[in-house]
């Protein structure tokens, strides 16, 4: 947006003046000025409307109450939402809304974010006049593998019809019938099953459509919800991650202009379970090789994850001075997948660098999709979140970056393999091709914060756990130079070694084990802080 | 599925290229389609239309369910719509709605043994002349109880001699 000032304009909002662009909406212009206003359709990333009627205002010299979201705001305009008349049409609106809507907050996933609960806190009229039957709809009505619909909850606010159409152009869903019998659905048995269909359930403002992967797994009071980028593909959409002491619970979009507008791609949602016990590597594996040898790791105290740092540092100090046996450095093979920050990187590489001479690595980025697909909207064929960073990281450092496809000439004459994998490895579709390579090397050490099962059969590999993306937190450089930094988040596993304690450990430093573990703090204030008047 | 006749397609295209935009299309189209299809328009009529319009099947969808006088369901040879709306009502087309439905069996929402359907519609234009009634696509007016079971007797005898 430029600042010269012929392309703004002012106007006053319930007094405030205000300068907003040429052809902003008067709903646009409320929140610029930051004052409320009631509203359930508008939505800043679809068109407008103007079919819920609640975003009333008053201009001044204009005889009628008109609309917000479908009004532009000219030089001079004066528009206020806090008459009595006002007021009263929103309470009316509300109460219309009402009119069908079956109340079953109790058992509907929507309470606590839901716009007609807050909405009503804020704008509703408390005693509401409305003596009707309610007109009774249909209620868990699959939409396919993803979501489910509610009906009778359905505010008919068509957000989620104008994103099938505008967003994803999937064209699935539609309002069917009309007046009080009017009904969101698809035609004809058609699943909600497009690639971005969750967004639905985001901009839904009312509990009609639940997510099968979230609904009835937590309050949503009880979460907290944290800035992340996910990591499922090159172009990092911002997320928030919700969570609490029990662990993460979901993903859901955070608007950022710069990037992901409001949305993410449903394959990204997933990204919370990568980050939860149940898929974590909690502990070392050690290979065969290792547990013969003076690296001792007995099996009452490796499987239990308090003393994994202690095990991870021991097997560090292992790798340590296994590499200090192999004189010719091009023994040792460093073998890297773009999903680490670039402050990992450097960590690492540098302390490899110095002490083992290493000055090239082997990149890990094949996979089906090449890495320049991208289906127009967000998803793109590198799944990989910082292909950028360590692309950079290695130019900066004169390390050689060689494709890991050269594995299949030089992996047998390797001592030493140093892997960090995948940490997102439903994206990763040539594992078992690595894995055929971590068979010909003498030694793999293999790094990542999520359990890959098929290892455990290799005898030559040691895992050793790192922590998780949120847990190390750095910077992500997407797909076009877009900075992101991830901030620390509590950790879900205790004491996994960092990066930077790696690092130590390999350059021979003593480290502190304990001060690492952050008990996340758990979610008490959750008292409503709405109060009629 | 189901295939739109030679005739609805030209009738389509030329229809299409009327309007500004395909959307505004559908209703014109959709009365053509249901006249190719026994007075009724299933989903397959619609999964059609919207290949050959080329605009999501939904869309057409939203149309069709808006508008009372598309139909949902067979109608079956004969459609009686009763007119119960104001001049019609107070000259009773209510009765004659319900001296049909009994004396020929024709249930809410089906098609009775002898093929027949029956609803009551809004004012059909026709108020100087009421009651009245339109089967398929001709008006009977200035009906009496009996005048109304005569002319349908008269339809299903016509169907057994053709
Ligand atoms: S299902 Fe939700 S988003 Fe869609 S129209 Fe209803 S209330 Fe709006
Ligand atoms: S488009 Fe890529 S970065 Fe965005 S949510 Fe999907 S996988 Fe994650
Ligand atoms: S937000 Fe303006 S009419 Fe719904
Ligand atoms: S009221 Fe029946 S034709 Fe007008």
């Amino acid at each position: 947006m430029s600042g010269k000032n012929e392309d703004l304009i002012s106007c006053s909002v319930n007094g405030k003046t205000i300068s907003v662009p040429k052809n902003t909406s008067a709903i646009k212009a409320f929140k610029i000025a930051e004052q409320d206003i009631a509203h359930y359709c508008y939505h800043p990333g679809l068109s407008v409307a103007g079919c819920c009627r609640l975003c009333m205002i008053e201009i001044e010299g204009n005889p009628r109450t008109q609309i917000a979201c479908n009004t532009m705001v000219t030089e001079g305009m004066k528009i206020n939402n806090q008459s009595k008349q006002i007021k009263e049409d929103v309470q009316w609106g509300l109460d219309f809304h009402l009119l069908n809507h079956p109340l079953d907050c109790p058992i509907c996933d929507q309470a606590g974010e839901c716009g007609l609960q807050d909405q009503y806190m804020k704008f509703g009229q408390y005693k509401p006049d409305m003596n009707q039957k309610k007109v009774k709809k249909a209620k868990v009505v699959s939409l396919g593998e993803k979501i489910v619909l509610d009906s009778e909850r359905c505010i008919l606010c068509s957000r989620c019809v104008r994103f099938t159409d505008e967003v994803s152009k999937t064209h699935e869903l539609g309002i069917f019938n009309r007046g009080d019998k009017s009904e969101v659905g698809t035609f004809n048995g058609k699943e909600l099953n497009n690639d971005y269909a969750l967004n639905t359930v985001d901009i839904c403002p009312v509990g009609a459509l639940t997510s099968k992967d979230f609904r009835f797994k937590q309050r949503v009071w009880y979460l907290k919800k944290a800035e992340a980028i996910c990591t499922g593909c090159s172009t990092g959409c911002s997320i928030y991650l919700d969570y609490n002491e029990e662990g993460f619970f979901r993903v859901r979009p955070k608007p950022n202009e710069d990037n992901n507008s409001y949305w993410m791609c449903d394959e990204g949602r997933d990204l919370y379970q990568h980050l939860n016990k149940e898929k974590r590597l909690v502990k070392v594996y050690p290979s065969k090789k290792v547990s013969t040898s003076n690296f001792a790791v007995s099996s009452s105290s490796s499987s239990s994850s308090s003393s994994s740092s202690s095990s991870s540092k021991k097997a560090i100090k292992y790798l340590k001075s296994e590499l200090e046996n192999i004189k010719d450095s091009t023994k040792i093979g460093v073998l890297v997948t773009g999903q680490y920050s670039v402050e990992d990187y450097k960590e690492f590489f540098s302390v490899l660098k110095e002490k083992n001479s290493i000055n090239q690595i082997y990149h890990w980025f094949d996979q089906k999709n090449s890495k320049n697909d991208f289906d127009d909207l967000l998803i793109r064929g590198d799944k990989n979140p910082n292909t950028k960073g360590l692309l950079e990281v290695a130019k900066d450092m004169s390390l050689k970056v060689i494709d890991s496809s050269e594995l299949k000439n030089t992996a047998s004459n390797l001592e030493i393999l140093i892997v960090l994998g995948p940490e997102y490895k439903k994206f990763f579709s040539t594992i078992d091709e690595k894995l055929e390579y971590f068979k010909q090397a003498l030694q793999v050490f293999y790094f990542s914060s999520v359990k890959l099962d098929s290892l455990d059969s290799i005898s030559n590999v040691t895992q050793i756990p790192l922590q998780s993306l949120v847990e190390r937190g750095g910077t992500y450089i997407n797909y076009k130079g877009l900075k992101q930094k991830l901030s620390i988040l509590p950790q879900v596993i205790p004491k996994i070694l960092s990066f930077s304690q790696i690092a130590k450990v390999l350059n021979g430093e003593k480290i502190q084990l304990e001060p690492l573990f952050l008990k996340t703090q758990p979610v008490k204030d959750n008292q409503f802080s709405f109060q009629k008047n | 599925m189901f295939t739109i006749s030679e005739k609805t397609k030209k009738f389509i295209t030329k229809e299409v290229s009327r309007y500004e935009t395909k959307r505004s299309a559908i209703i014109p189209c959709l009365f053509e389609l249901q006249k190719d299809n026994q007075g009724w328009i299933s989903n397959d009529c619609i999964e059609s239309l919207s290949q050959f319009m080329d605009i999501p099947s939904k869309d057409i969808n939203e149309v069709f369910h808006f508008y009372t006088m598309f139909n949902k369901k067979s109608v079956g040879d004969f459609h009686i719509q009763v007119c119960c709306n104001i001049s019609c009502h107070m000259n009773g087309g209510l009765d004659l709605f319900k001296v049909l439905s009994d004396e020929f069996k024709i249930e809410k929402n089906g098609v009775s043994k002898d093929s027949l359907a029956i609803s009551k519609v809004e004012c059909l234009g026709s108020c100087g002349t009421a009651p009245m009634m339109q089967v398929n696509e001709k008006y009977y007016e200035n009906l009496t109880k009996d005048k109304a079971i005569q002319v349908i007797k008269d339809l299903i005898a016509s169907k057994k001699t053709n």
